[in-house]
């Protein structure tokens, strides 16, 4: 049995790396995301609404929709957990940094390895695509509605809007260089089933992804990313992101020098869950206005 | 027995009277949403929603259609259950929402208090922003305030711009 909603819910952390990335990427949706934490100041944020008895009823009646199997919400819960495949022992390391002190990545180095690019577009490609497949189990769109998809991505705020910003620089912009979205169009147009098959986090999800052979679920990521090109360019332009941007805000709390970028992905991507955290409070939300609709 | 050995045997009972005291209280603190944990995970899976419920596609022809001020945006369709928001120049004023009770009888239920109506059908105030009514004692319209220019009256005014009749024609 995986962990009830309610304690993901009181258990997301307020501070530390991944708050501390998200929170420097919110000049791209200005006040778009306040970090809900905690079950019932979720549910008082989500309704407006503060009389006990009602926030009790919602709260039951999320907590038996979300433990209904066939409800799809625990199968999202598991997707975001598991492409945002941390290192806890490193993870722990840095969380050691006094609070308040930037992180050096200067000593984490031994630790890291980067991921070469064609990794890295998997890793990317596979973030989106479990997306789309957590999105139709929380909101109930057939598993392989990608129009139905790309137009919700215009509907996205709040933690959704937050972790696709997310997706597309620390996945995107920062280790695959301005030119990202070409490149994971290059990488995954030259993909074989194989090269799919060696990676461990398709290994994991493959069995969610729709596709009778791996050369299907290959065609499906692809088409997938392809229709979410043109949403991520806009991100990117309408907000002015760039590499440069990005590395001064990430400067407020890690220490690095430009030309250790790749070691700066590693290091993000090992020590941060942002998809888990954020694909936690969206399952919440939408949970929990369901609850709200339905009592 | 040494001093060093007896200091070492009374740490050691400290210390393990600690650890259990610890692992007790974090067994042992229920809290408001302990039991319904509980319940609903006993009885296996299935249990949320009804196998006789309606398909949340089916409710979707019954929702208020966009026009030129205000959109509607389909934001849920699940198993007894379908969703949309409502807005107004870009922003979310009000969500609307059709639940089959077969899942939620305490939803009907509560009706059974209603003195008024809208439409014809029994309607409630719930919390401070929500109206809702129940349809052939069986589907529950839903409009919500999510903006504080919404209000009471209008979302009565929205509840009726469902297809209601059709909504109660719906086996």
């Amino acid at each position: 049995m995986s962990k009830p909603i309610q304690k993901l819910v009181d258990e997301l952390p307020t501070g530390g790396l991944t708050v501390s990335m998200l929170n420097a990427l919110d000049f791209v949706a200005p006040g778009e995301w306040k970090n809900p934490v905690g079950f019932v100041n979720t549910i008082k944020s989500v309704t407006g609404e503060d009389d006990e008895d009602l926030i009790q009823q919602i709260g039951e009646r999320a907590i038996y929709l979300y433990n209904d199997h066939s409800q799809g919400y625990q199968t999202a819960m598991w997707l975001y957990q598991t492409v945002d495949a941390t290192d806890k022992a490193l993870g722990a390391a840095i969380l050691a940094n006094k609070v308040g002190e930037k992180i050096p990545l200067l000593g984490f180095l031994n630790s890291l390895t980067p991921k070469a690019e064609k990794a890295q577009t998997i890793d990317l490609t596979l973030k989106l695509v479990a997306e789309l497949i957590a999105f139709c189990q929380i909101n109930g769109i057939p598993g392989d509605s990608i129009g139905d998809f790309v137009a919700a991505l215009g509907e996205y705020g709040g933690e959704s809007m937050i972790r696709m910003v997310a997706l597309v620089c620390v996945d995107g912009l920062i280790p695959l260089g301005p030119h990202f979205i070409d490149k994971a169009l290059q990488g995954i147009g030259n993909m074989t089933p194989n090269d799919l098959n060696s990676n461990a986090t398709f290994s994991s999800i493959k069995d969610k992804i729709p596709g009778e052979s791996d050369g299907k679920k290959l065609n499906f990521i692809g088409e997938s990313f392809n229709s979410v090109t043109g949403w991520m360019s806009n991100i990117v332009s309408e907000n002015n992101i760039s590499v440069e941007t990005l590395l001064e805000r990430f400067q407020g709390f890690i220490e690095f020098s430009e030309d250790k970028l790749d070691y700066l992905a590693a290091l993000i991507d090992v020590s941060t869950n942002y998809y888990e955290h954020t694909g936690t409070q969206t399952l919440a939300k939408r949970l929990i206005e369901r609850a709200f609709a339905e009592i | 027995m040494g001093i060093k050995q007896r200091g070492i045997k009374i740490l050691t009972a400290i210390l393990l009277s600690f650890l259990l005291l610890t692992t007790a209280c974090a067994q042992a603190t229920p809290d408001r949403f302990t039991a319904v944990q509980q319940e609903s995970t006993r009885k296996g899976s299935g249990l949320a929603v009804a196998k006789n419920a309606t398909q949340g596609s089916e409710f979707n022809k019954f929702f208020p259609t966009s026009s030129d001020e205000y959109q509607r945006v389909f934001t849920q369709e699940k198993k007894g259950f379908a969703e949309a928001n409502l807005k107004k120049a870009g922003k979310v004023i009000a969500q609307l929402a059709i639940s089959d009770t077969t899942s939620t009888p305490a939803a009907a239920a509560k009706f059974d208090k209603s003195t008024e109506k809208i439409a014809g059908y029994p309607s409630l105030e719930i919390g401070t922003t929500q109206t809702a009514i129940l349809v052939s004692n069986k589907y529950q319209v839903k409009v919500i305030s999510k903006d504080p220019t919404f209000k009471t009256g209008d979302r009565a005014d929205w509840i009726q711009k469902f297809n209601l009749d059709g909504l109660a024609s719906l086996k």
